[in-house]
């Protein structure tokens, strides 16, 4: 069931367009339209950053110029691979992995007639907006243009008012149609102009909230001081005690309460201190602090992981080695500290390779322990790690908080029905999924059974005597009656055993393992439900 | 649901979550040149590093979890899963 669930809450590039479609109401197309007629000639060198599915891509490369397209995604870059013709205008259309960060390493100076992004600035913080904006000065050709198009919220009361008004509900709607959502720039023509940009709208749709800024290269940029460095201390206050019960019941249900990406201190670190990278991932990285704070001076970069844990953004493609150069990059890191060694999670070695970031920023890469909790030691030992940070446990805290964590899902997925139609059932069926879910977490590692399926077999045995015991001492359950327990609590137990594989990092595999054997049972049980009414029924 | 995408994607899911379950990890000796990266990514301890050959050995393949972690960081591409 979660597995349906996780798979429904994934966007898929898609879903991605369609999403996009509704929430400009077909609007961006036109703005594209417009890109293409104005600034697209032959023989126009064009770079297209956050490209997605390749649709402006395509319509440039028909225009006759010779386009890259990049993007961060290998899912919409394999899309747009397979979506693109091609081009009959004489142009040619070319994709590649990369973050917009890394432009600048990637091609040489001066190597653009246009660039082109959509939708892609207001997913950026400010300084990293910045740093793109830079890498865009320096790759574009003196009498070159730099055309973005973003959300943005329009000025004036009653503009704002209606934009407010509007885009509410359609963004509601359009997440749970296609799982995208937007949001806007803040103040983007100032920071175009400390880039050395020009900044004219060039045209505007949707009551001015959607709009195409037109940049030529007027000087080089401003120079910024750069800001003071956040440091991170662990604090508890209204906000993160909420995050924390939020996370604690739906941590599996986007959007995921995400931490600002970006450099911060621990302690009082100077320029021989380590530098730490994590995710961005909210929880994770206040545990990280919680667990620093006080026993080490180090530097903290939190690159974007999507809002999502290390293992499994790294095991799902959010979280890889473009993301952590990309990190290294625009925060500067190398004016910050004389060495160049960093110290990765070693739960993320999955997904991110760690010889590209070598080879690509010339920094060393380090493999840190799995917990946080162990890092001071990690640290302290000169980087050197014991068997037991190098290898994962599931001990009984990390139990509880998983089977809380299903509880969640459980709660929205069964109890709420049974809240609705079955009042009478809630508190018995409460009372056995908790006892139920708690007891499985304590005793699951003398549980015998190597997964999660075969451990939920002594589980429903025993779950079953219990159920027996009850109704021949105590609640003398009539047969009917203590029959249709029985077989609710094997489901349950059943259920319960495999849910708890996926959350766990020492079974392979899930419950998908078994999707066509749960179908059987799952007809069964609802022929046995189903069955006395429909033979009845005449 | 009627939405075709998402069918699409679950049976991807199963088949990706079946094959996952036969994995097996296939490690070639002769291209081992001993950085032990596979070592120190293994959550479950697969591997141990032999320090006087600048090898490494493989053993437990029953306890292993299929994360892929070796495959990626070994730069010889000593290490296969399938």
């Amino acid at each position: 069931m979660a597995t349906v669930f996780m798979k429904w809450l994934e966007t898929k590039p898609k879903d991605y367009d369609r999403g996009i479609q509704i929430l400009t109401l077909g609007r961006l197309n036109r703005l594209k339209g417009e890109i293409v007629r104005q600034y697209i000639r032959e023989g126009s060198r064009v770079l297209e950053i956050g490209c997605g599915t390749g649709t402006l891509t395509q319509m440039m490369a028909e225009a006759g110029a010779d386009v890259i397209g990049i993007d961060s995604s290998q899912a919409m870059l394999a899309e747009a691979e397979r979506k693109i013709a091609p081009a009959t205008g004489g142009g040619h259309a070319k994709f590649e992995l990369m973050e917009a960060s890394q432009i600048a390493d990637r091609f040489p100076e001066t190597s653009f007639d246009v660039i082109v992004s959509t939708l892609v600035f207001s997913e950026m913080p400010v300084e990293q907006q910045r740093f793109v904006l830079e890498a865009c000065h320096k790759l574009l050709t003196p009498s070159g243009r730099l055309l973005i198009v973003d959300e943005v919220v329009p000025s004036g009361f009653l503009p704002k008012a209606l934009y407010y008004l509007v885009r509410l509900p359609l963004a509601l709607i359009t997440w749970l149609v296609t799982r995208t959502s937007t949001r806007p720039l803040r103040d983007f023509k100032s920071t175009l102009e400390g880039a050395g940009f020009s900044a004219q709208i060039a045209a505007s749709a949707l009551g001015d909230s959607l709009v195409l800024f037109e940049s030529t290269v007027i000087q080089s940029p401003i120079p910024e001081s750069r800001p003071s460095i956040p440091k991170l201390q662990p604090k508890v206050s209204v906000r993160t005690l909420f995050l924390d019960l939020w996370t604690l019941f739906f941590r599996i249900i986007p959007p995921y309460p995400k931490f600002k990406t970006g450099l911060y201190a621990i302690g009082e670190p100077n320029r021989k201190s380590p530098v730490l990278v994590t995710g961005n991932f909210d929880l994770t990285v206040r545990r990280v602090v919680r667990a620093l704070h006080g026993e080490v001076d180090c530097w903290l970069l939190v690159a974007d992981s999507a809002g999502i844990n290390i293992w499994c953004a790294a095991g799902g493609g959010f979280f890889t080695a473009e993301k952590i150069i990309a990190a290294i990059r625009t925060s500067l890191l190398k004016e910050v500290v004389d060495h160049h060694a960093l110290i990765l999670p070693q739960l993320c070695a999955n997904g991110v390779d760690s010889w590209k970031i070598r080879q690509e920023t010339g920094w060393g890469v380090h493999w840190g322990p799995i917990e946080a909790v162990d890092i001071p030691e990690y640290l302290a030992c000169d980087r050197k790690k014991t068997n037991d940070m190098r290898w994962v446990a599931f001990p009984l805290q990390a139990r509880l908080e998983m089977v809380t964590v299903t509880l969640g899902f459980y709660a929205l997925m069964i109890l709420l029905p049974m809240l609705i139609f079955w009042r009478h059932l809630f508190w018995p069926v409460a009372i056995a999924l908790l006892g139920l879910t708690y007891f499985y977490a304590v005793v699951h590692p003398w549980l015998p059974g190597k997964d999660g399926l075969w451990k939920s077999i002594p589980l429903a045995a025993i779950a079953l005597s219990g159920l027996f015991l009850y109704s021949a001492t105590w609640a003398h359950l009539p047969p009917q009656s203590l029959f249709n327990w029985a077989l609710g609590i094997l489901a349950l137990s059943i259920f319960t055993g495999g849910e708890l594989q996926g959350m766990s990092p020492v079974m392979r595999g899930e419950q998908a393992n078994w999707i066509p054997e749960g179908v059987i049972f799952a007809a069964l049980g609802l022929a046995y439900w189903l069955g006395p009414l429909v033979l009845s029924w005449k | 649901m009627a939405n075709p995408t998402l069918l699409e994607s679950l049976t991807e899911h199963i088949t990706l979550a079946r094959t996952l379950r036969t994995l097996r990890i296939h490690f070639d000796p002769q291209k081992c040149t001993g950085v032990w990266q596979c070592y120190e990514v293994c959550p479950i301890g697969c591997w141990t590093p032999d320090y006087e050959r600048r090898l490494v050995e493989h053993h437990d393949t029953e306890k292993c979890i299929a994360c892929g972690a070796c495959v990626l960081q070994c730069p010889e591409g000593a290490i296969e899963l399938k």
